[in-house]
């Protein structure tokens, strides 16, 4: 078992706090992502968990076991470095070996544990080179084979993708589900790369400034953002925002307008919260729930500035004036081109809103995502 | 075409010009193993010999006889090594220290070993040798010239800055590993900047084969001298055995060349880096 | 990392202890010693003793004499050459240039004492091999032992012979950390090999020729050891340095109250003149 919990965890360097005050409850053999811009303290809270840097105040624990105070090596934890940490001049298998050399298992032991792991990530061949000749995915699969030899009860993988050209970051995404799935254990991965959190995470940690914004699964992220920055941040591409004045609250719904809506739009809401009228809250919606085609509750005239046609979808960027473009997504190949005045339409279950706080008001979800999420 | 005229002039003129340079840098290495090999009546005649002699072994007898140099050459050897080797594992502690751990006091010690850099070694002299031999009583003994030789400043600044150069993640992975500070010195830091300890180490050998006053001072028995001071007691005897001299010389020198010949790009390095202080 | 706090003291300490033993201690005592009369049966402080003796000192005066004509007789030949050969040493027209490298090179790994019996040999005003090649062309023989200058060119040839090739590889290192665009473009706006030279390079390695004249300026004051067996600091003192002084006094006069005052004015004009160069010749070369 390897459930973790972090209580009013907080770092300081020197007068600067870098995390201020985390709380996190991360069940075993979940896949967990530290998501969020640079700077956030992602990668600085996985050194905490790690044993790296020193917890300033506050409590990590393993398996219900106080870790502040344990030394790195003896927390069960096993780490991936984003610039892999290969000793250069060690081969893959003293590489493997290292660690295990200095726990004092026997011989065979050792040379077993890597016979394994060096198959299940093809790294047989291999075994009797430096890392310096190997390329940039296959000194990967070491630094994630040097991590599983320990048998570690948590995995913690900084950035593991980020030096990796495209396509192979696509076959290592799936190459590290399938370990997930194979050594049944607790994942900790750090990356600003919100596609790899959404397709690889169990629950996603968002991070901004050293605090959490969002724990939750990739799905309520998208669908139930906690606030505007998770919002932005979540979903490519980018949500649209609106800056809407409410006109009135009813039960369960409020009114806004925005002067380039058709018309108001009321937007069913899950609780019962009053506003005064004229208050000014943030709506948004995501490009995908933009349509051009059928009128829905909703419209907005824009002219298309820039088409891009990805194949499967086409991007529509429109310039109404706002501060960023508004895209919409509309699936295949489209007969529309740039200087064409077209019609956005939405409904109002996809709308979400934002208070005047940026904190997100609850909305009733539309049928199709109450389908996924439970 | 007066490009290409003057151009080849040109050529012409670097490469003689150069050539004749070299003839005359390489004249007193290639003399001292001519006269070597030639007895000192031959030296004495004043006339101009290009071709080795076969005189070699007989100057030689002439040589052990005079300063049983074989056994100089020994001592220098224990005392060129074990600096070397002692002086290579204090300095890089000492820069390992200095170049990845943050602690109190560690600028103002910088500052201080950088300083010594400053201080010219012959005034040290006089109390280092009141010190160890009169104090201490190490005269006639290996670790009386060895000692004084590991406060050497200039290993500490080379080896800290390749530690500085050293990826942290790696030395963090050591340690996650469970790795100890001590071994993570040893078995991971230490390898990893071999190439600088290499040409750190050949540069302290040298310097301590070569060295002629402190070895002077401590070693003032036949039995424990050094080649270079062996050589310099045959300057002071009345009669000066040419012959056997150069022997002598060549044997001190010909390993350095050849060593020279094979580590030359370490050498060089070692020398570039340690100037751009 | 989560570390013991004494780590990096533990790792220190062979140093420290070797350095404070061995340097620190001697380099007090030897400042205490100047103070003090030490030839009395128990030393006792005498605070101008020493001091005062230096300024006095016929003999210290005429080793300063000689040792700063040693320096400037050698230090800038020696650097002017030491540039030749680096440029030469770089350029793309020469051949051979493993050989080369080699020739002026090597003389680094030479013991003092070595060359000094080579070239006593060599320079031996009878059957010297130097003087037998000048009788070919007709010149006289020079009296390199037995005359002031001879003996003092002669310490002064040495030194260059051994030391060139040290310099020159700082330099060669400068030459070649100056980017080749810089001489593209001046060669395209018409400028003459000298001009590149004298604009370009030679402003671009100030910094490598400073270090060098400063390196050299210091080894040569404590020059010792090829006087020592090269000339035996004569003919008549004419080639006694101010180390052979220094040493002459502590280890033959076994005085070392004022052998240390001397050590302490080697370090005193090492520091110095250092000081001065880095002066006088430092800054940074305008672009």
């Amino acid at each position: 078992m390897a459930n973790m919990q972090m209580q009013q965890l907080k770092k300081n360097f020197g007068n600067i706090p870098v995390i201020k005050g985390i709380d996190l409850d991360i069940k075993d053999r979940e896949f967990i992502c530290f998501l969020g811009p640079s700077g956030c303290g992602k990668s600085t809270l996985l050194r905490l968990m790690a044993g790296l840097e020193e917890i300033s105040s506050g409590e990590f624990l393993i398996d219900n076991k106080r870790m502040n105070d344990v030394p790195a090596s003896q927390r069960g934890i096993s780490m991936v470095f984003q610039s892999y940490a290969l000793y250069p001049h060690l081969t893959v298998r003293q590489n493997l070996a290292f660690g295990l050399k200095i726990q004092k298992l026997p011989n065979d032991e050792i040379n077993s544990r890597i016979k394994e792991v060096a198959r299940t990530l093809q790294l047989s061949e291999l075994l009797d080179r430096k890392p310096k000749i190997l390329s940039g995915g296959q000194r990967q699969r070491v630094a994630i084979g040097r991590a599983i030899v320990r048998r570690p009860k948590v995995f913690l993988l900084d950035e593991p993708l980020s030096n990796l050209d495209a396509t192979l970051r696509v076959s290592m995404r799936v190459e590290l589900a399938r370990l997930h799935e194979e050594l049944q254990a607790t994942i900790v991965y750090v990356t600003h790369d919100q596609v790899e959190a959404m397709t690889l995470a169990t629950r996603v940690v968002v991070m901004k400034d050293g605090a959490i914004q969002q724990f939750a699964t990739p799905l309520e992220l998208l669908h139930r953002p906690a606030n505007v920055f998770v919002a932005e941040f979540i979903g490519t591409p980018k949500i649209n925002l609106f800056k809407v004045e409410v006109q009135e609250c009813g039960p369960q719904s409020i009114t806004v307008t925005h002067a380039l809506f058709s018309n108001p739009i009321t937007i069913p809401i899950a609780k019962d919260i009053k506003f005064a009228a004229g208050t000014e809250l943030t709506l948004g919606i995501r490009p995908h729930r933009l349509s051009t085609k059928q009128p829905l509750d909703c419209t907005i005239s824009a002219k298309v500035t820039i088409v891009e046609r990805l194949g499967t979808e086409s991007l529509l960027y429109t310039d109404l004036g706002l501060e960023t473009l508004v895209i919409c997504s509309a699936a295949g190949t489209v007969p529309i081109n740039r200087g064409d005045q077209i019609t956005l339409g939405f409904s109002s279950d996809n709308c979400l809103l934002f208070d005047d706080h940026d904190q997100a008001i609850e909305r009733c979800l539309p049928a199709d995502v109450q389908l996924l999420i439970s | 075409m007066n490009n290409s005229l003057t151009s080849r002039a040109k050529k012409l003129f670097i490469n003689a010009l150069m050539l004749v340079i070299s003839c005359m840098w390489l004249i007193p290495i290639w003399m001292m193993m001519i006269y070597a090999t030639h007895p000192d009546n031959v030296i004495f005649s004043g006339e101009l010999v290009f071709n080795p002699g076969t005189d070699f072994f007989k100057n030689f007898a002439i040589l052990q006889g005079k300063q049983d140099f074989s056994m100089a050459i020994f001592n220098s050897v224990i005392i060129a090594g074990f600096s070397t080797l002692l002086g290579l594992l204090v300095a890089s502690m000492a820069g390992y220290a200095l170049a990845r751990f943050a602690f109190r006091g560690r600028n103002s010690l910088f500052a201080l070993i950088i300083f010594i850099l400053a201080v010219p070694s012959a005034a040290i002299v006089i109390p280092e040798y009141i010190i160890v031999v009169k104090h201490m009583g190490l005269s006639n003994n290996y670790a009386g010239v060895i000692l004084p030789y590991l406060a050497n400043a200039v290993g500490v600044f080379f080896m800290r800055q390749s530690f500085l150069n050293l990826p942290s993640e790696t030395l963090e992975a050591a340690y996650l590993d469970g790795a100890s500070e001590w071994k993570i010195f040893y078995s991971i830091a230490l390898p990893i900047v071999r190439p600088a300890l290499a040409s750190l180490g050949i540069i302290l050998f040298v310097a301590h084969w070569n060295d002629y006053l402190w070895p002077m001072l401590v070693m003032t028995s036949e039995q424990y001298q050094t080649a270079p001071i062996a050589l310099g007691r045959l300057i002071g005897l009345a009669n000066i055995e040419w012959g056997a001299m150069m022997v002598g010389a060549s044997l001190m020198t010909v390993p350095f060349l050849l060593l020279f010949l094979i580590l030359q790009k370490q050498i060089i390095a070692g020398i570039t880096s340690g100037a751009t202080k | 990392m989560l570390r013991n706090r004494y780590t990096p003291y533990a790792f220190l300490s062979p140093y420290i202890i070797v350095f404070s033993v061995f340097w620190l201690v001697p380099i007090l005592f030897s400042f205490a010693m100047s103070f003090m009369n030490t030839r009395s049966r128990t030393w006792q402080f005498d605070f101008f003793l020493n001091w005062g003796r230096l300024l006095e000192d016929e003999l210290l005066w005429q080793a300063l004499k000689n040792t700063f004509l040693i320096i400037a007789l050698q230090v800038p030949a020696m650097l002017m050459l030491a540039v030749f050969a680096a440029v030469l040493l770089n350029s793309k027209d020469l051949n051979f240039k493993g050989l080369h490298r080699f020739a002026i090179f090597a003389p680094i790994v030479v013991a003092e004492a070595a060359y000094a019996v080579i070239f006593r040999l060599l320079f031996n005003d009878n059957f010297g091999f130097v003087n037998n090649m000048l009788a070919l062309i007709n010149i006289d023989a020079i009296a390199w032992t037995n005359s002031s200058s001879g003996a003092t060119a002669l310490i002064a040839i040495g030194l260059t012979w051994r030391w060139t090739g040290y310099n020159a590889i700082i330099i060669l290192a400068g030459l070649q950390n100056i980017p080749k665009d810089l001489y593209e473009a001046s060669e395209l706006e018409g400028a003459s090999p000298w001009q590149q030279f004298t604009k370009i390079t030679l402003p671009l390695l100030k910094p490598a020729i400073l270090l060098c004249l400063v390196l050299s300026t210091f080894g040569t004051l404590q020059l010792f050891t090829e006087p020592t067996l090269l000339t035996e600091g004569g003919p008549g003192g004419s080639t006694t340095t101010v180390a052979m002084y220094m040493y002459s006094q502590g280890f033959k006069s076994f005085n070392f109250g004022y052998g240390s005052a001397i050590a302490y004015l080697i370090v005193f004009l090492g520091l110095t003149l250092s000081l001065l160069q880095f002066k006088l010749f430092g800054g940074k070369p305008d672009e």
